[in-house]
């Protein structure tokens, strides 16, 4: 291994990473739109929309995201639906994430003691007061651990448009594997960026769990 | 002057009939204790009362608010009945404080939410009702830190937040340690003493003994019999009755 073929690729791999982040927290940001509102929808049973919604998490839940990749970037331009790969990469990330969040935000409300919702609406509070004051800040609470599981399962799906040309921390791994034939090296330092990315999310997110659970401390 | 009345209540669960058509009237400043063996649809009867379950049949007067039931769902009838849950104050058997919330908050809740009072003037509000409950020290715990005789108190506070004319309680010492169920019932009492009209249903004898105006024996979706406690406790009229207090003794 030549120490100065990784001094002359990190500030790509750098590089490339800051893509790797971008792609993961506009996908995650929009995932948690989706996965809220699709959740909101199949806990309120809205007309139709309910419907469509578990059809949608059905479908992306049954499917790999390799061949959604593939639908939205080379199977929508056939009707007329030309994205960019980046824009593809994000929209087939964020309506995956959102499949899985959407699932964990359902079931974090539901699993708020039914005697919160009767406590609140005993006062007179409006069902939608009840959700938005006593519900949804329980839940929310109870949905960290999965939700920083989706994310980070979703920082790593990131690595599967590099097979849609986006120039990520893979995609550029692999140009610079095909100049300098060092794929071992080059490989364990993306391997090691995923890691230490990761690593850092996942501190985060549980001090942010701590935090959020410090009234169950005695 | 009838606070509360209640006419022909119904209330099936599936196809088991839990309230068979009851009847009730309570005065103002008038403390009724609900006794009878459990599933006899004492709870129940208490629930539907602020529609936490939807009765079938029959009306209910709480106050200036009247409700027919049996009606469909819309708008104004839910309306309807979040005025008249604001007026009717609800306490639990198992609390149900919010647990993100500390037991000042939890009193404020509702006077910000539901009637849209300013923080400051909540928390003025919050600190006497909690200190009426003995719990002035006790503001900043959250509810994981109190006891559940402190908690339960917290409960009677927050539903007096709201100012009801009416205070419902749905067993509420059963699930408290023994030690910690005189706290709950001095309370209750000492609202009794202040004139506030309330509806209790429990298995305290002795403290219904105390401060009941008025007790009902219910059982299998009926009012058996109610009478004054010394009536309903000392000499009661129906088998039903006697074999409830046979067996309880």
């Amino acid at each position: 291994m030549d120490a100065a073929i990784l001094i002359d690729s990190l500030p790509s791999l750098l590089k490339a990473t800051i893509m790797t982040l971008f792609l993961s927290c506009i996908s995650v940001v929009i995932a948690l739109v989706i996965g809220f509102s699709t959740a909101l929808i199949r806990i309120l049973k809205v007309k139709i929309l309910n419907e469509i919604a578990s059809m949608y998490i059905s479908i992306i839940r049954g499917t790999p995201l390799l061949v959604q990749i593939f639908v939205i970037y080379y199977g929508l331009p056939q009707i007329g639906i030309s994205l960019d790969p980046i824009s593809s990469g994000i929209m087939a990330l964020s309506l995956n994430a959102g499949a899985y969040l959407s699932e964990s935000f359902r079931a974090s409300i539901l699993a708020v003691d039914r005697g919160q919702m009767e406590a609140a609406i005993s006062m007179g509070m409006t069902y939608g007061q009840a959700m938005r004051r006593i519900i949804l800040p329980q839940s929310l609470r109870i949905a960290i651990p999965t939700l920083s599981n989706s994310f980070i399962v979703l920082v790593k799906d990131t690595s599967l448009v590099s097979v849609i040309t986006v120039t990520e921390l893979l995609q550029m791994s692999s140009l610079i594997i095909a100049k300098t034939f060092e794929p071992l090296t080059i490989y364990l330092v993306a391997a090691a960026i995923y890691w230490i990315l990761i690593t850092f999310f996942t501190t985060m997110l549980d001090k942010l769990e701590k935090r959020s659970s410090k009234y169950l401390a005695r | 002057m009838k606070i509360i009345q209640v006419k022909n209540l119904k209330k099936p669960f599936g196809s088991n009939p839990v309230l068979r058509g009851v009847d009730l009237t309570v005065d103002k400043s008038e403390v009724v204790v609900i006794m009878g063996p459990s599933g006899s649809g004492k709870s129940t009867f208490l629930r539907c009362l602020t529609y936490l379950e939807e009765p079938n049949e029959g009306l209910i007067q709480i106050g200036p608010h009247e409700l027919h039931t049996g009606g469909k769902l819309d708008r104004k009838r839910k309306k309807e009945i979040r005025e008249m849950r604001k007026k009717t104050g609800f306490v639990f058997q198992s609390f149900n404080l919010f647990p993100n919330k500390t037991a000042i908050e939890n009193v404020m809740e509702g006077p910000m939410t539901i009637n849209g009072v300013k923080a400051a003037a909540a928390k003025e509000l919050a600190v006497s009702l909690l200190n009426k409950v003995g719990l002035g020290d006790r503001s900043d715990h959250y509810p994981v830190q109190l006891s559940g005789g402190q908690q339960q108190r917290v409960a009677i506070a927050r539903a007096l937040s709201l100012n009801p004319t009416v205070m419902l309680y749905d067993e509420p010492t059963s699930a408290l340690d023994p030690e910690l169920v005189r706290e709950v019932l001095q309370v209750i009492k000492e609202l009794a003493e202040e004139g506030m009209t309330m509806v209790i249903v429990t298995h305290e004898m002795n403290f219904a003994r105390d401060v009941a105006d008025r007790v009902i024996f219910m059982d299998d979706g009926y009012i058996v019999e109610q009478g004054t406690p010394q009536e309903i406790f000392d000499h009661p009229k129906e088998e039903r009755t006697k074999q409830f207090l046979m067996m309880t003794k």
